[in-house]
């Protein structure tokens, strides 16, 4: 790897675009990748639009921040339309098409356009399951990440709420499953 | 027969039998004005601290402002902070040495001006000091300006017009905030209850009861203008300031 | 028990206290550090912080956590405290009296933007205010860390720094360094060799090692024995200009004395190189990303890197400068790092100095590069 795999995750206060990059990192840590996460949040907690960074590198990584992404995903209009300059020429690009109606501003990078609101909500039953959906898609796209090591980061860092409900980690997996999927 | 005049104190040794045993004999005469309250109040804390045997045991922070001259006043671990900002000194302390007695020595204008938020949020969080506080009625270092203490339509020099309508009554907002305080108002006319008030505060903050909080109604002449008037002091003192900030238990 | 772990630079610099045997944590929540604070709580009331009578206390603000800090240290307990931005301004009061009465306070800064309540995020402006905050002449030991790595490493130190030499001490990190998250090695101070200062108590001391008036300015302490034992009072009201005259002089002489001791720097990259960087903090991680990125061209570059603000590395600044074409300063602020190296060179260096000035935005290695590649 000649520069370090750049990612955003962007989205709405809430919407848990930080713990997806989070994920990320860790994944790619707990396979042996020099990662780094930062989260640019502005000074309310809830109500502005959340963005996080994630680079992925097989050398120490410089700098926590970057100016353009090779993986950009957006869960909101806003997220869109507010942090669509950090993309280069040949960025990949994910949307949340339940949240983001309007892709004309990003329409050179041919998004992908994931309704992973209404797969979360009719197919899964649980509609927080919709991070995991884009989170499938989003692993496509990350090199040298392989989806055993993902599953096994999972289970860290969700320990405490699968021991609370086992289930979640079956609908976890059906969801990444049907993310992973939609992307071909 | 002429009366006999009690000879006036002016060598260390002479203090020795009117001091508490605490008090350091060396920074003696004091450095407060010439019929000051501060003295008072100090003497009735040593007593108590003497009749407690704790001298070894407290550590004595004193605020800025006339409190502040009291530094050298006792043999005691002693700390001057900043102006307002010995209560949370004191809290600091305690956590890292429970063992110490923490005792905030501070004036009204530190205590309910500048340092208001210290005051009100230690006893909103009970924690385990003893807090003094001399009501003088007055900003008395800084030269007679006005405090949240100063009564009514009083001239001081920030409020030559006199002073606004309404003023503080501590010791029944820390009651307000917290129900298991200490919490007392003496006067330093009447020196005994005062030291038992002194005693019965260390006391309740040894015992790991929390918050203990006495304001002490105190004389200013210098700044009251009554210099020349000891009369005229005490009558401010026990009338005008005991009228307003009643002398009891809350 | 040394561990690598992937975890978050509040985090780390929480672990870094612990590993150092910190005791008390005064605080006051404020972006981007409350996650220091949250970390120590949680230490604090779980069974082995209680068992070890770890503190944790809330203030009601900054001023109050840091004269609460004051009274834990005055205490003996190694105490720290952390706060940013707005918060870091009121905390000056407090610094100021540990200034004056040496005072081993130990803060983390994670600098937010500025002036006023600005951005949460990231910036380089609390340089001035960590340095010389307060009314004072600035008699402090500031850290500027530049990696995750670094936070604990220096979080440990900084401990061992203000308890041997009694200045309070910070470690200037920022926003970034505080809530990004990376891979940190932690570790037990004692297996790499490091041994932690002992504390001791201004106050209630029962077995002092060595009279505190080695420590505290002459006229700010008075002891007097009194049936065999010994009492210390401590002022920082004074009647005189002569004695404040004396305080300033005597901490001047302690930390002139013990600077040279505690000065450090980095510097990095082809000693033949014509251009130099100089850069701190995670300015200068960008700075390292550019000087090996241009390694091999024509366009070599060099980075000096105080890793101490204060006491500043001017000697070695000088050397370094000594034969550079090209001196570049860069920082996320105006004028605050570039105050330290034109003062260290003034009078030393004929080499023009170009400000690279970008208040509270981050400085990218693509940035370093271009400034060289371009000109």
């Amino acid at each position: 790897m000649k520069e370090p795999f750049k990612i955003i995750a962007s989205g709405e206060g809430g919407q848990g675009v930080l713990s997806i990059a989070k994920i990320i990192a860790y994944a790619a840590w707990q396979q042996g990748f020099h990662t780094i996460y930062v989260p640019y949040f502005s000074t309310e907690k809830r109500g502005g639009v959340s963005v996080a960074f994630a680079q992925i590198w097989d050398k120490p990584i410089p700098f926590p921040k970057f100016h353009k992404a090779d993986l950009w995903v957006a869960l909101s209009q806003r997220a869109v339309d507010r942090i669509y300059d950090y993309l280069h020429d040949d960025t990949v690009t994910i949307v949340n098409s339940f949240l983001v109606k309007d892709v004309t501003r990003i329409k050179k990078w041919k998004p992908y356009e994931i309704d992973a609101t209404t797969i979360a909500k009719e197919q899964l039953g649980k509609p927080r399951t919709f991070n995991m959906v884009i989170m499938g898609a989003m692993l496509k796209f990350v090199p040298g990440l392989s989806q055993e090591g993902f599953a096994k980061a999972l289970e860290k860092t969700f320990k405490d709420k699968y021991e609370r409900d086992a289930s979640l980690r079956e609908l976890n997996e059906q969801a990444f499953n049907i993310g992973h999927d939609l992307v071909k | 027969m002429p009366e006999s005049k009690p000879k006036r104190a002016t060598k260390p040794e002479d203090f020795e039998l009117a001091l508490p045993k605490c008090a350091r004999l060396s920074s003696k005469p004091h450095s407060f004005c010439q019929g000051c309250g501060h003295p008072e109040v100090l003497k009735a804390l040593g007593f108590a601290i003497d009749e407690l045997g704790i001298q070894d045991r407290v550590a004595f922070g004193v605020d800025i402002g006339c409190s502040l001259l009291s530094w050298d006043y006792f043999n005691m671990d002693s700390v001057e902070t900043h102006h307002g900002r010995t209560i949370p000194t004191m809290v600091g302390f305690h956590h890292a040495n429970p063992e110490g007695v923490a005792v905030a020595y501070v004036g009204d204008g530190g205590a309910y001006a500048i340092g208001s938020g210290h005051l009100l949020n230690a006893a909103i969080r009970n924690e385990n000091i003893t807090v003094i506080v001399v009501n003088n009625a007055v900003y008395a270092m800084t030269g007679g300006q006005e405090a949240p203490t100063t009564l009514p339509g009083r001239k001081v020099a920030t409020a030559p017009c006199g002073a606004d309508e309404y003023y503080i009554k501590a010791p029944e907002i820390i009651r307000n905030v917290n129900p298991t305080a200490f919490v007392a108002r003496g006067i330093t006319s009447v020196q005994a209850p005062l030291r038992t008030i002194m005693k019965e505060a260390l006391t309740h903050q040894m015992e790991g009861k929390g918050f203990a909080f006495v304001e002490v109604l105190s004389q200013c002449p210098l700044n009251w203008k009554t210099l020349d008037k000891p009369e005229k002091t005490f009558e401010v003192l026990e009338k005008e300031l005991a009228q307003a900030y009643p002398v009891k238990r809350y | 028990m040394s561990e690598k772990k992937f975890i978050m630079g509040n985090e780390v610099m929480g672990r870094a206290a612990r590993a150092a045997g910190a005791k008390a944590l005064y605080g006051y929540p404020i972006t981007p550090s409350s996650e220091i604070l949250h970390f120590w709580s949680g230490e604090a009331c779980g069974e082995q912080g209680r068992k070890e009578g770890l503190v944790f206390r809330q203030a009601e603000d900054e001023t109050g956590a840091g004269f609460m800090l004051i009274g834990g240290v005055l205490a003996g307990a190694r105490s720290f405290t952390a706060t940013a931005g707005p918060g870091h301004v009121l905390m000056q009061d407090a610094f100021s009296m540990a200034e004056a009465m040496r005072i081993p306070v130990v803060a983390f800064i994670t600098q937010r933007g500025g002036p006023s309540t600005s951005t949460v995020i990231y910036s380089q402006s609390e340089v001035n205010l960590t340095c010389f905050g307060g009314n004072g002449n600035g008699f402090r030991v500031v850290y500027s860390p530049s990696n995750l790595q670094e936070l604990f490493d220096y979080g440990i130190k900084i401990f061992n720094t203000a308890w041997k030499y009694r200045f309070p001490t910070f470690l200037l990190a920022d926003g970034y360094l505080a809530k990004m998250m990376g891979e940190v090695e932690v570790y037990d101070p004692a297996e790499k060799g490091i041994k932690m200062v002992p504390t001791e108590a201004y106050m209630l001391e029962k077995d002092r090692k060595r009279p505190l008036s080695e420590v505290v300015p002459t006229p700010e302490i008075d002891i007097r024995e009194d049936g065999g034992r010994q009492y210390e009072c401590l002022r920082n009201c004074l009647n005189l200009e002569e004695e404040t005259y004396a305080v300033n002089m005597e901490i001047k002489e302690a930390f002139d004395k013990a600077a040279p001791e505690i000065v450090e720097h980095e510097d990095y990259g082809p000693q033949d190189a014509k251009t130099l960087v100089v850069a701190h903090g995670l300015v200068s991680s960008a700075v390292r990303a550019a000087v090996d990125a241009l390694a091999e061209g024509q366009d070599k570059i060099r980075l000096f890197r105080p890793i101490t603000l204060r006491p500043f590395p001017e000697e070695a600044l000088r050397q370094a400068a000594r034969g550079a074409e090209r001196i570049i300063i860069a920082e996320s602020a105006v004028n605050q790092l570039a105050r330290f190296v034109k003062e260290s060179l003034y009078g030393h260096c004929d080499t023009a100095l170009e400000e690279y000035f970008r208040p509270s935005m981050g400085i990218l290695p693509k940035e370093i590069i271009d400034l060289v590649t371009k000109a």
